[in-house]
């Protein structure tokens, strides 16, 4: 992970929370393309999720066959030049279901974050800000979700809630917003007692306008490194309660459930089991480099020695 | 100080297991189901199925059938499952043996493997095996647990025959008598060293899958750690000695980076306990996370609160343990 000498002089890395700023006033492209020079793991990185997130918008539309008609015929047909990563068994192009399904397990995984996200930043930084009795009554509700053990914390509500992608949902957003609670909240008590704060509020902002002109903008670098780390682990459970058959239904194409389908026939047939779950792993090693190169980018202290 | 540690700690936990309980009471409560006709069977009459709801309490308003469950609990009796129709402590005096097995096993995977790996890859650091060790720790975290485990199934059991495909041991093998209910415990103990291999072939694949995310965290902690405290000035002096590099990495080095890992061990049990249920009902290992998994699908709630509960109380426990290791490796923790 050598950098190339830069034409551009090291730009100022600065206190968590500022490169955003930063990044504005250098333009967005400049920045991503900093990134991806800094290291080949980077690029790898951003390439994956480009792909899975272009095919969450347009897998569907391009993909080759119907991916939820069944045609018996063509049951557990090896890969071939129409059929390229072979048909399951009801006879449905694989490839069209891979496709079509990212939409379900990349596209809920960030439906899931984006909700747990806001339901944590509100309780953090409350509790942060406010501290006092309200500190102690929404952190040990948050820890007491931590505590909860996650898969059966979602497979119960799962469960109680009736089967289907939704509640799926619903139970994942209930396992991760305790993280961003905690997260956000520690961020919050540290930047409170710093000097540009307190400028602030001698200057007579209100507390509302401290807290969301002043601090939480400021806690958006690392709560960025979390969310994209998450994304990969929220793929995982949302594929994982599908297996179990606690979260999309048969025919939807999600990953998760493409898998248990494939488990009863994956040794006539491995391209079946194969695929979904590359398409799977991908997804998720694309995010987490991201996530690691992204807290390298930021954090000059690991610089370098990162992974 | 310590004891102080400790103290607050038995606080919390009485109220995590309180507040556990009464989230996985309401959330089993809400259901659409009538626990009654459940255990009554589909063709029970009305009135056999007014007799048992009576019987179980089940016709009394919740927070009443709350506080008579919660009363058994402190008296470690978490009442009847509704589908096997025995003790639920019957059911996991049978079945958690066979989870803390499969954790220990994976954990002792993930340490013994990755602290190793974490320690190499740091020492020749952009090395081929840096680059390997770096690759597993990714793929660690990004390869879906189910997945692996029947790719597993279909390479080592289904194509090469090489390990069995499920279970503690084969059908029809008498497990080793009772000591530690642990099987490969049991199995050294009283001699009986086939045994003892067979049900270590029988963990291999299950270990592994459930082991491998935390190998992956483990090395990089043990990875990252030690690149911070190689570079320190201790380790330059330790150098100028003229010490071994053997010594110095081992000695100097890996005794202070280990103290994150130790941390990030303690959670990993605690996860691993509760994140056995996808490896427990692919390797058909009869522990608490397949057993909860059918509590969950018959909605038999006493078993899925219980579950939850010893769960969350070992997750705590094992928390408590860390922190005091932590306080007790370093001395200069303070607690607040």
């Amino acid at each position: 992970m050598t950098a190339e000498p830069r034409v551009t002089p090291e730009p100022q890395i600065l206190p968590l929370g500022l490169t955003e700023r930063a990044a504005r006033r250098r333009g967005p492209l400049v920045t991503l393309v900093d990134f991806a020079r800094q290291s080949p793991l980077n690029l790898l990185a951003l390439g994956l999720i480009a792909l899975f997130v272009f095919l969450v918008v347009f897998g569907g539309t391009l993909a080759p066959h119907d991916p939820i008609k069944p045609n018996i015929q063509l049951k557990l047909h090896a890969p071939s030049s129409t059929y390229w990563f072979g048909t399951d068994e009801l006879g449905r192009d694989v490839l069209s279901r891979v496709m079509s399904g990212a939409k379900y397990s990349l596209g809920v995984a960030v439906i899931i974050l984006s909700i747990a996200l806001v339901i944590g930043v509100v309780v953090g930084a409350l509790a942060g800000y406010l501290g006092g009795l309200a500190d102690e009554v929404l952190m040990r509700l948050t820890d007491l979700f931590l505590a909860f053990p996650a898969l059966i914390l979602a497979m119960a509500i799962a469960a109680a809630l009736g089967r289907s992608l939704q509640t799926a949902a619903i139970a994942l957003t209930a396992v991760y917003w305790p993280w961003y609670a905690r997260l956000v909240r520690g961020q919050v008590l540290a930047l409170k007692e710093r000097e540009f704060v307190e400028a602030a509020r001698a200057l007579g902002a209100s507390p509302g306008r401290v807290l969301l002109r002043h601090i939480l903008p400021n806690t958006t670098a690392p709560v960025i490194v979390q969310l994209t780390i998450d994304v990969g682990y929220a793929v995982l459970a949302t594929a994982g309660l599908s297996f179990l058959g606690l979260g999309a239904q048969p025919p939807t194409p999600e990953w998760g459930s493409m898998i248990a389908g494939a488990r009863t026939v994956f040794r006539e047939a491995w391209w079946y089991i194969s695929f979904p779950g590359l398409a799977l792993t991908l997804t998720v090693v694309g995010f987490n480099l991201l996530g690691d190169g992204l807290r390298d980018y930021i954090d000059p202290r690991t610089r370098r020695r990162a992974w | 100080m310590v004891l102080h540690l400790i103290i607050r700690r038995l606080f919390f936990l009485v109220f995590v297991l309180l507040g556990l309980s009464l989230i996985t009471f309401t959330l089993s409560h809400v259901v659409p189901s009538d626990p009654a006709r459940m255990i009554a069977g589909p063709r029970a009459s009305p009135e056999a199925v007014e007799k048992i709801r009576k019987d179980y309490g089940l016709d009394r308003p919740l927070h009443e059938q709350y506080i008579r469950y919660m009363a058994g609990v402190i008296r470690l009796d978490f009442g009847e499952s509704l589908s096997s129709r025995r003790p639920v402590n019957q059911d996991l005096k049978r079945y958690l043996p066979a989870t803390v097995e499969l954790t220990l096993y994976a954990m002792l995977f993930a340490v013994v493997a990755g602290i190793p790996l974490g320690v190499l890859s740091a020492v020749k650091r952009n090395s081929l095996l840096d680059g390997i060790t770096r690759t597993i720790s990714v793929l660690g975290l990004s390869i879906p647990s189910f997945w692996l485990a029947l790719m597993l199934q279909f390479v080592l059991f289904a194509q090469l025959g090489l390990l069995p495909d499920g279970q503690r041991l084969p059908i029809g093998v008498k497990e080793p008598p009772t000591i530690t209910t642990l099987y490969t415990v049991d199995a050294l103990l009283s001699g009986q060293f086939g045994l003892f291999l067979t049900a270590l072939k029988h963990l291999a694949m299950p270990a592994f899958v459930l082991g491998f995310g935390s190998l992956a965290i483990v090395t990089r902690m043990v990875r990252s750690g030690m690149l911070e405290v190689l570079g320190q000035d201790y380790i330059r002096t330790a150098r100028a000695k003229g010490l071994e590099q053997k010594t110095v990495v081992i000695r100097h080095a890996l005794k202070n980076a280990l103290l994150p890992a130790v941390t990030v061990i303690g959670l990993q049990i605690g996860l691993l306990l509760g994140g056995a249920v996808l490896v427990e009902i692919i390797f058909s290992w009869p522990g608490i996370g397949r057993y909860a998994f059918t509590a969950i699908q018959n909605f038999d709630y006493n078993a899925v609160i219980s579950v939850t509960l010893i769960i969350g109380f070992a997750y705590v426990t094992v928390n408590l343990l860390v922190d005091i290791a932590y306080v007790l490796l370093d001395p200069r923790i303070r607690v607040t």
